[in-house]
């Protein structure tokens, strides 16, 4: 399953030209505000006129300019979530999940119990809070078997708080629906959590397109990662610890991880364990005598300022897992850090997250 | 009020009713429409299709004459196929539906423009076509707008006189509405049965917008927003 997209649409200011063609899997779009890339959704839903070029979803084009092919939105068969979730007012949550003309009955359940919205379905929208929402409009999309998925910045209307409750709900449909979807958003913590694939956009243009951590290393440690994480390890539960009170986790890398007891979480569920690049206390000894659960050894691969932090790149040994710490420029120059040396990387089991 | 005047009221009521029903399909398409239209000539159309509230009723009357007078080409070809219009009640509607029709696109113009066009959109992502996306979205939106433009009408409907004066006369037991007949009572002495006819006009103008009122109201609480 793949998306070629060779698309241009005129804009005010620019032209959109984007030309790439998109693994399966999550492609995260980021890039600034007016950059085109909620016109790039709609051109691919078919609600922009104006939009020429070709789009071939899963064999079949969307759009083919040259062929005269231009499919109408209705015909598409594309999932399309917008910033605000847009779900119908007049309608309760039940009415919205089934109003695509080709939600059958099964795709409507299963998409309900994806999101676990049942509780919900006699509400009216306005009575929903904002997760909520976001939870029915994504429930709605799925409920009409789309071939692809357009998610247009679903977490940004989100408080932080809010936003950490619904991204563990984008992640399953993810992984449990197994779509190509594009995910426009400003958080490369959220692009780097969900996506395999990275597209930037500047004006129109593709300005980088690659794998998350390659291409967002850089921008990871810039103002806007602000609220992101930046260190995301899938793995299994192994074992819960009761009396220790915490829950023991193994990496698909081999790496042993101590988070605070989560027994909602049954022993061999796959995980993905999120920790912010702040988190990580970074030392250049063993360590002995600290309550941190979590320590590895390792070295730096590289030192990057960044605004007015710095962004270490670590590998632990042996796993050779890459590990990104924000510390100082102070600690830097305090520890004598320089690329290649050892490390000591602690992490507190309260510091991780399971999503 | 003897039997007489009862018949006056079932006839305008009548009259009305026909009317807004002739009315209701082209003017909610009309209006569906000019929201959505962007293109030249946009102010002009608008303005046209407003053109009859602010005109004398009796110059639209007029106009109609002029167009479905017997000697007249529309008129003429109506005769032709055994179509009479003018002075029967079929003039009577004909000139109540053109003074109510633009206070029913009005209302539902506005009522359409406030529906969010993104929904639309969605609508059709998830599978409707323009017309599935006009039932289930954009109409049930703006169905307020709807419903008020559609008393609107109604109500001006039992009150024209103007323009129904010009085309249907005014013939007792033939085109003779409520508002025909209280100017024709004045004209002649009978005050009071004008009066009587007058109060009538009030009460049924006042129900239709009272039960408007009620309904919105009713129809808010119940959809809780």
């Amino acid at each position: 399953m793949s998306v070629e997209i060779d698309l241009t649409l005129p804009l005010p200011r620019f032209a959109l030209r984007v030309r790439e063609t998109l693994p399966a899997g999550v492609t995260a779009i980021l890039g600034p505000s007016g950059a085109g890339k909620t016109s790039l959704l709609e051109s691919l839903a078919g609600l922009r006129r104006g939009a020429a070029g070709r789009i071939v979803v899963d064999g079949e084009a969307l759009l083919d300019t040259a062929r005269g092919v231009a499919l109408s939105p209705e015909k598409r068969r594309v999932g399309y979530v917008p910033q605000d979730s847009g779900l119908f007012p007049h309608l309760s949550v039940l009415g919205n999940v089934r109003f695509g003309a080709h939600a059958d009955r099964r795709a409507v359940e299963a998409a309900i119990d994806t999101l676990e919205i049942r509780p919900l379905l006699d509400r009216k929208p306005a009575t929903l809070s904002g997760g909520e929402r976001q939870r029915v409009a994504l429930a709605r999309a799925l409920a009409t078997r789309p071939r692809l998925l357009l998610l247009d910045e679903p977490l940004a209307a989100l408080d932080v708080r809010l936003r950490d409750r619904v991204l563990p709900w984008l992640l399953r449909v993810r992984d449990e629906w197994a779509l190509p979807c594009l995910y426009v958003t400003h958080n490369v913590g959220e692009a780097l959590a969900a996506a395999a694939h990275v597209l930037t956009l500047r004006e129109g243009r593709v300005e980088a397109a690659g794998e998350p951590r390659a291409l967002l290393g850089g921008l990871a440690s810039e103002a806007e990662a602000d609220s992101g994480i930046e260190n995301l390890l899938a793995g299994h539960v192994v074992s819960h610890d009761q009396a220790g009170g915490i829950t023991r986790v193994r990496s698909a890398t081999g790496l042993d991880v101590a988070v605070t007891l989560s027994p909602e979480r049954s022993v061999g569920a796959p995980v993905t364990l999120a920790v912010r690049a702040e988190d990580v206390l970074v030392a250049v000894a063993p360590v002995a005598g600290l309550s941190a659960r979590n320590v590895y050894a390792g070295r730096i691969l590289s030192i990057e300022r960044t605004g007015v932090d710095v962004t270490l790149r670590c590998a632990l040994d042996p796993s050779g897992v890459e590990v990104l710490a924000r510390i100082t420029p102070a600690a830097v120059a305090a520890l004598g850090l320089r690329p290649g040396g050892p490390v000591w990387l602690a992490i507190k089991s309260h510091s991780i997250r399971l999503i | 009020m003897g039997a007489d005047e009862l018949r006056i009221v079932l006839f305008t009521l009548q009259m009305a009713a026909t009317a807004t029903l002739v009315v209701l399909v082209p003017g909610v398409a009309a209006a569906f429409l000019l929201a959505g239209y962007r293109g030249p000539g946009k102010t002009a159309l608008e303005t046209l299709l407003t053109l009859p509230l602010v005109l004398p009723p009796t110059a639209v009357g007029l106009l109609l004459l002029e167009l479905l007078g017997r000697n007249r080409p529309v008129g003429g070809w109506l005769a032709d196929h055994g179509i009479e219009v003018v002075f029967t009640w079929k003039a009577v509607v004909l000139a109540t539906a053109v003074m109510s029709f633009p206070l029913l696109v009005r209302s539902a113009r506005t009522a359409f423009e406030e529906v969010d066009p993104r929904l639309v959109g969605l609508a059709r992502t998830l599978g409707c076509g323009p017309a599935a996306a006009f039932f289930r979205v954009s109409l049930p939106l703006a169905w307020r707008g709807v419903v008020a433009g559609t008393v609107l009408a109604f109500s001006r409907a039992l009150g024209e006189f103007g323009a129904t004066i010009m085309l249907a006369g005014n013939i007792p037991g033939r085109t003779q509405t409520l508002a025909l007949a209280i100017f024709h009572d004045t004209q002649v002495g009978r005050d009071a049965r004008a009066a009587t006819l007058a109060a009538v006009t009030v009460a049924l103008a006042f129900g239709t917008l009272w039960l408007t009122e009620w309904l919105f109201r009713r129809r808010a609480r119940t959809e809780g927003a």
